[in-house]
């Protein structure tokens, strides 16, 4: 049996339950007893020899990862936490699209570079599933940016001082609208536009 | 005549992979694939020492930079990760993708199954001028 393979002390203790406390002061027994002496003298030989393996290991140049490595896995990694969260654009039998949020994001703030007099800072998108088709109407037939999902933008803008900034974010809401269908292919349902501070030209 | 037998041609989940990659990088639209630390990870780990012993397999999966394929009973899954060009509509281009890789796989002989498309990023391509 599997149990009567681990090795026993003339004493009867097991030599994994030496090894476990290795660290620990002997104990009673174990101070009394040849047989347990011995073996953690043996144990602690190999111990030690087993940390300096461990040590050589890691300071072996030829066993560090190379210094693309860890750029490489460094910079994806970014890359991922940026791209945020993805956004179910279509699901057929044919495969599933979708968007990550921060691709969407690029969109919006380009479209924001276009209308002068406010710069974009946060934007966070929810999802709406898209509508049933009224009836008797052929899905196909709405076009490509009305099928699927409609986004939700809630963008956070900075304004110039002096501005008209009621005219300014309805400029700003439209040109976000067109950018949208334009490069993603979705419709932008609701543009909810935050003017949370002002800035001098 | 060799008394070596012949070996027939299989078509591996590497090979669907690097077919898929390629037809996606020939869309218009299509910038580049993305590498997600997912995909990064498989390569660095036990997955890739199975991709060096077994580059894909007719029932297995193969991942690389941006693109994961698996074969199985004879049907394929493919999932790509992609940048597309802002000058055009990413929903329109994951579609000519997805109608165009199934196409090519279907040369293969094989079913294709689901081509999942991951848009990434939307940029501008080199070259092309700010709206």
């Amino acid at each position: 049996m599997a149990l009567e393979d681990i090795p026993l002390l003339g004493c009867g203790r097991h030599i994994d339950q030496l090894w476990a406390t290795l660290h620990q002061p002997p104990t009673t027994h174990e101070q009394q007893c040849e047989q347990c002496k011995m073996a953690r003298t043996s144990l602690q030989r190999l111990s030690e020899a087993t940390r300096s393996l461990r040590e050589q290991d890691l300071n072996d140049p030829a066993l560090k990862p190379r210094p693309g490595i860890t750029n490489a896995i460094m910079d994806v990694a970014r890359a991922e936490i940026r791209r945020s969260k993805r956004i179910i654009l279509g699901s057929t039998e044919e495969g599933t699209t979708e968007i990550s949020e921060q691709a969407l994001s690029a969109l919006i703030r380009l479209a924001a570079t276009a209308i002068p007099g406010v710069h974009s800072r946060r934007c966070h998108i929810e999802v709406r599933s898209s509508d049933p088709s009224p009836a008797g109407e052929d899905p196909r037939s709405r076009g490509t940016a009305d099928a699927g999902p409609h986004l939700i933008i809630n963008l956070r803008v900075a304004a110039a001082a002096g501005i008209d900034i009621p005219r300014t974010v309805q400029t700003l809401r439209q040109e976000i609208s067109s950018a949208i269908p334009a490069g993603a292919g979705i419709r932008a349902e609701i543009i909810n536009i935050t003017v949370e501070d002002l800035y001098d030209v | 005549m060799s008394d070596q037998p012949l070996q027939g041609q299989v078509i591996t989940s590497q090979l669907i992979a690097s077919l898929a990659a390629r037809t996606a990088l020939e869309t218009p639209g299509v910038l580049r694939l993305e590498p997600t630390i997912h995909g990064l990870l498989a390569r660095l780990g036990p997955a890739a020492l199975n991709n060096l012993r077994n580059p894909g397999s007719q029932n297995g999966t193969y991942r690389h930079d941006g693109v994961t394929a698996t074969i199985s009973d004879g049907t394929t899954h493919v999932h790509l990760d992609i940048a597309t060009d802002i000058t055009y509509a990413a929903l329109n281009v994951a579609e000519t993708v997805r109608e165009r890789v199934r196409e090519n796989i279907r040369h293969t002989a094989l079913t294709p199954g689901p081509v999942d498309i991951s848009i990434l990023a939307i940029e501008h391509h080199h070259g092309t001028t700010h709206a």
